[in-house]
């Protein structure tokens, strides 16, 4: 069995979308759960790039096939997943701040989240304090995940949280924050209630925030 | 700058930024090889964090108060801000960056190598799509004339995500007042950032 993790996991760090989706499919063949792929597979992979990118050992295009590949599994696992009846955690709302153009990691959060089973709200991009607003009013999420990657957007962060108590709303959901120029201490300083410093990180907090860790 | 000064320049390798702990590493290493106890400017902004946990030692550091080099380009924060809300999607191409080949087009031409046709235009795509503008900054007529060619052609390759293309007379007004305030320390205002002898720099301390 550690065979075919090891496998997946290397295949997720070389960013390879065609050979992943096939190794899924190995796995479960071999009577592995969805679950079981995910996590000791995919997940370990996805784990060792933030190590390395982090590291400066990865660059922007190795994580982004990397997360190429992640998504191919996905494909696979998702359905899957569901099916299975892992239980839902939640709603999470997530989207990069105003100013800020950057989805990349965002996106990939939101993948790992999903993963680890909540259903994500998308707001893309260059989102207005409102625009989350009204997404919490109409989704009503457990989490709202926000990021940002330049020290210029990160401010915005603390501008929505602000809006988002000021709307009544702050109540009602976590907040937690990433993103390449954020840490602790920033998150503490807006008054979030979680940080994470790479995107399977992310997934762990958001299940702390919700209690399922 | 006088002599005396720009004989103790010391220049730091090109993108270092892109991994900021490097930058961190590289910026401490130079401190410290600074044997007496001196003013060292900084020739950075905050620079995603590259700067933050630098210690001055026995050193005092005089840094622009700014995120990044643009504010520098364009010669104040103010400006900097200006240029940001009227289009957040801006990437800025210098004299300096185009002759380290650090822009889009040569990051192509890069990754193509490395990567094939296919996969580099999607990667490209994936990191550049939602960018709406090109800014060429340089501070004379002279510089704008003989490095518009190179700008023009990275402006081309842009217009598949079709980004507009435009052209700034930037200022060295910055870099000049961070002379000045070298010269006399106590000449420093809101935008600049001191550091005094084994304080170290935080990112409190840029935001504005």
């Amino acid at each position: 069995m550690s065979e075919i993790y090891e496998k997946l996991s290397t295949a997720i760090l070389e960013g390879d979308a065609d050979k992943t989706p096939k190794l899924v499919n190995r796995g479960l063949k071999q009577g592995l759960t969805p679950k079981e792929v995910l996590d000791n597979g995919l997940i370990v992979g996805m784990d060792e790039v933030g190590v390395r990118f982090k590291r400066g050992d990865m660059f922007v295009p190795e994580v982004l096939m990397s997360a190429d590949a992640m998504a191919a599994g996905m494909l696979i696992l998702r359905p899957l997943l569901v099916e299975s009846g892992a239980e839902l955690l939640g709603k999470i709302v997530m989207g990069t701040v105003k100013g800020d153009l950057h989805d990349i990691g965002k996106n990939l959060v939101s993948m790992m989240c999903e993963g680890a089973g909540f259903e994500i709200v998308n707001l893309g991009f260059n989102v207005e304090p409102d625009v989350f607003i009204n997404a919490i009013k109409e989704h009503q999420p457990a989490i709202v995940g926000m990021s940002a990657m330049l020290t210029t957007t990160m401010r915005a962060m603390g501008h929505t949280i602000k809006a988002i108590e000021e709307a009544g709303l702050r109540d009602t959901v976590k907040v937690f924050v990433g993103g390449a120029p954020v840490d602790k201490e920033f998150a503490d300083t807006i008054g979030a209630d979680g940080y994470g410093s790479n995107a399977p990180g992310g997934a762990e907090l958001a299940k702390q925030l919700v209690g399922a860790a | 700058m006088p002599a005396d000064m720009a004989e103790q320049v010391t220049f730091m390798d090109y993108g270092l930024h892109r991994v900021p702990s490097k930058l961190t590493w590289a910026v401490q290493d130079a401190i410290d090889a600074v044997e007496h106890p001196s003013l060292i400017v900084l020739g950075y902004g905050l620079c995603g964090n590259g700067l933050k946990g630098i210690n001055a030692r026995q050193h005092t550091l005089l840094i622009p108060r700014t995120d990044d080099c643009i504010a520098i380009l364009l010669g104040s924060y103010k400006k900097y801000i200006q240029e940001f809300d009227t289009t957040p999607g801006t990437y800025y191409l210098t004299k300096g960056w185009l002759e380290a080949g650090s822009n889009p087009l040569q990051e192509y031409e890069e990754i193509k190598e490395k990567y094939g046709e296919k996969d580099a235009t999607w990667i490209m795509d994936q990191q550049y799509q939602h960018y709406e503008r090109l800014v060429f900054v340089t501070h004379n007529q002279e510089d704008l004339e003989a490095y518009r060619p190179q700008a023009q052609e990275v402006a081309e390759y842009c217009q598949r995500w079709g980004y507009r293309y435009e052209e700034v007379l930037g200022s060295d007004i910055y870099v000049r007042r961070l002379i000045e305030v070298a010269m006399a320390i106590d000449k420093t205002d809101s935008d600049f950032v001191v550091i005094p002898p084994n304080g170290e720099v935080t990112q409190d301390l840029f935001m504005r």
